[in-house]
């Protein structure tokens, strides 16, 4: 047996470059998870700037040859690292790397991840990711120019017939955010089936640990088949296959069904997440127990189990049979049901509660109203007769803006805001909080809404110049986008002015929810060994009987 | 419940396999019967039956895409991530669960009190002292909360440093209760 003393044995605080590089403490790696995901969404948003500029008149005034003509390869590039790079690597990380990795072991009173050094080779392997996908938008690709123009699906035929090696750094990114995420997922799902504090039986596990642990098992069951279908993008590209080739025998819309059977359990891998964050912070803020909490767990199990049902329906174009078509339609109707339960739970858990409109509680609203917008548009989408005319238009454009943007990017602030104070021992200055989500709803809003019209006019996605009846909307649109960027700049500078200057926070359970989970019986910011020893149920037990 | 009379299912304790470096105690068999036998062994809430529900959930969920591809040459890719996939998740619920394999087995006699180690890695470390010398500290206070040391054979060590502090607290009332009653047996 160990000798007495031995846990108190003080091992020294590590330098700089041992924490933050060699880090195999969940919660340093899960902020690093956060600020990278943070950098390169920056670097994503300010492509986009780029491309709502150039649409913000008709005609090409930006993206132009150095002799003026238009240049559509450089709007495809930026079309496709936006997409990459938002997918892959801003909102998994943040959501699912980022407050996955700090608060569900902390959720469940787990010391650590059951395999800390995976933890690391994940995070470092979604930073080779990272950097391999923004690369690709320099090394030379196709047309003779850098960049790869394939857009963030890479479908067959064009992302295996793009010339240069930029798609191939666009496909190698994607197969290192797959490696990080699956090892990062085996160990969340170990993590959550194994170490759980004594008595946590699975409903009795927070909203947030649950829904992590179903990302979690959606990203296992959903990236390798990605994983398959982009090595065999590889191989046609690179070594004469013709998995999608017509002409070696082969089926482009082949590799449609395999990316789709990953893409569309992706968008719950990104949402359901906030769906977790949301239900703490509606919570705490009504100062109510949450509405349903089975029904909330069960929806979710059942959003992630019918997302793996329904992939066709991005599809509907491509000449699939009726039958095919009537059954994905409905499938794809039915998830409405689980996720009307969320919505439901979510208001009911308000109704009649003491709200406090404090800058979280803000977001989880802005989140709830505008994430209802995106599904409803989503049930308009899912009827295939009305998909033939909104097909690869701007209609879906807004619809899966308003799911994502508006969704899932609303729940990473609305976590930042609710945490940062546990997180950095700081709080941020309620005022600038509230002035970043007014001005970020109502940019995205400005953004986004107007593409619905778009859409029912006709314009279609992905390219560089519209007709000039378009051009009113599209204008406003920019301007929304413009105010969207300058929030998010001012958000950047209250996370640097919080973490530098914010007031301290003593408190352990700040937003003194009677109901808090474990990591509120912590100090701000928790010491970096937490849980060693086994929380009492005391500790975690607050919920009434479910 | 970590703490109890008999192994539990999914608890087995680890072979034990080699002894620690220098350990040069006494530790013979004995025959009388003791008066406390406990074994103490880390959480760990997945259960065998549990583990294996899991992997078949997950190999389930892989037949949806890879079903409407067999027979087709395009299979083998996809199903090479999907067994490997399948195979890791395989290896670290277990792991895991290997890793949290060690017990502590608590002896007591009238005459000795006896605690063994055996770790995940098969290595095992004793301690044995006379009960009328040994003292039980329980450190409410501090970090770890509950902390339980046994002092006595000219060493301090850690007991049950795995379990939750309420699990700690019963284990040290135990264990005094089981050292007066078995010194009391003990005097003439």
């Amino acid at each position: 047996m160990a000798d007495a003393a031995a846990h108190a044995h003080d091992q020294g605080k590590p330098d700089f470059f041992t924490r933050w590089f060699c880090s195999t403490n969940h919660k340093d790696i899960g902020i690093l998870y956060l600020i990278t995901a943070g950098l390169v969404g920056l670097i994503s948003v300010a492509f986009t700037m780029y491309m709502r500029l150039e649409l913000m008149e008709p005609g090409v005034q930006y993206m132009t040859d150095a002799d003026g003509y238009p240049n559509g390869h450089i709007w495809n590039v930026m079309v496709t690292a936006h997409g990459v790079l938002m997918m892959f690597f801003v909102v998994i990380p943040a959501l699912f790397g980022g407050f996955g990795n700090y608060f569900m072991p902390l959720q469940i009173g787990a010391p650590d991840m059951a395999f800390p050094r995976l933890n690391n080779l994940s995070y470092w392997l979604f930073v080779a990711g990272s950097s391999l996908a923004v690369l690709s938008v320099f090394v030379p690709g196709g047309n003779g120019q850098a960049g790869a123009g394939v857009g963030w699906v890479l479908y067959a035929p064009l992302s295996t017939s793009e010339a240069g090696m930029a798609t191939d750094f666009a496909i190698f990114a994607v197969h290192l955010s797959g490696a990080s995420s699956i090892l990062g997922a085996i160990n969340i799902i170990t993590t959550f089936l194994n170490m759980r504090a004594p008595g946590m039986t699975l409903f009795k596990v927070p909203l947030f640990a649950w829904s992590i642990f179903i990302t979690a098992f959606m990203i296992l069951l959903a990236l390798p088949v990605l994983a398959g279908a982009i090595t065999m993008l590889l191989t046609d590209r690179n070594f004469g296959t013709a998995f999608f080739d017509p002409a070696g025998g082969g089926d482009p819309v082949l590799y449609q069904h395999i990316l789709w059977f990953f893409g569309h359990p992706e968008v719950y891998i990104l949402i359901v997440p906030a769906f977790g964050i949301i239900s703490h912070v509606i919570s705490t803020f009504s100062k109510k127990p949450i509405f349903g909490y089975t029904g909330m767990v069960f929806a979710m199990v059942g959003i992630a189990v019918l997302g793996f049902v329904v992939w066709a329906h991005h599809m509907y174009t491509v000449g699939m049979s009726k039958n095919a078509q009537a059954y994905f339609m409905l499938a794809t109707m039915v998830i409405a049901v689980p996720t009307g339960i969320k919505i439901f739970s979510w208001i009911a858990t308000m109704w009649g509660g003491v709200l406090d409109l404090r800058t979280p509680m803000l977001w989880a609203i802005g989140f709830l109203f505008l994430f209802t917008v995106g599904g409803v548009t989503g049930i308009v989408l899912s009827q295939a007769g009305i998909d033939r005319a909104y097909h690869d238009t701007y209609y879906v454009v807004a619809h899966f803006h308003y799911v994502m943007s508006l969704g899932a990017v609303f729940g990473i602030f609305c976590g930042i805001y609710y945490w940062i104070g546990k997180m950095s021992g700081r709080q941020y200055p309620e005022q600038w909080g509230k002035i970043h989500f007014w001005t970020m709803f109502i940019g995205a809003n400005i953004t986004f809404f107007p593409q619905h019209f778009l859409g029912r006019q006709g314009m279609p996605r992905r390219y560089i110049d519209y007709p000039e009846a378009f051009a009113l909307w599209n204008y406003i649109s920019s301007i929304g986008a413009f105010i969207t960027f300058a929030s998010f700049l001012f958000f950047i500078y209250i996370v640097w002015y919080t973490v530098r200057k914010g007031e301290r926070v003593t408190e352990e359970n700040y937003w003194n929810d009677p109901r808090g989970t474990l990591e509120w019986t912590l100090p701000n910011p928790p010491p970096e060994h937490t849980f060693e020893t086994l929380p009492t149920r005391e500790q975690w037990d607050k919920q009434e009987a479910h | 419940m970590a703490l109890q009379d008999e192994h539990a299912a999914g608890a087995k304790a680890p072979a034990a396999r080699f002894q620690d470096e220098g350990s040069a105690i006494d530790w013979s068999e004995r025959s009388d019967a003791p008066l406390l036998n406990l074994d103490l062994w880390p959480n760990r809430s997945l259960t065998v039956p549990g583990r294996k529900r899991v992997l078949w959930l997950m190999a389930a969920g892989f037949s949806v895409p890879l079903l409407p591809l067999t027979l087709t040459k395009v299979i083998w890719i996809p199903l090479g991530f999907c067994v490997t996939v399948l195979v890791a998740l395989w290896y670290a619920l277990r792991r895991n669960t290997a890793d949290g394999r060690m017990v502590e087995r608590v002896t007591l006699w009238a005459d000795e009190l006896r605690v063994e180690r055996i770790e995940a890695s098969g290595r095992v470390k004793r301690w044995r002292a006379d009960p009328y010398w040994v003292r039980i500290t329980l450190l409410e206070q501090g970090r770890p909360e509950n902390y339980l040391t046994l002092k006595g054979g000219g060493r301090e060590i850690e007991l049950g440093a795995f379990l939750s502090p309420e699990e700690r607290l019963s284990l040290a009332e135990r264990l005094e209760d089981a050292i007066r009653t078995a010194l009391r047996g003990a005097a003439p």
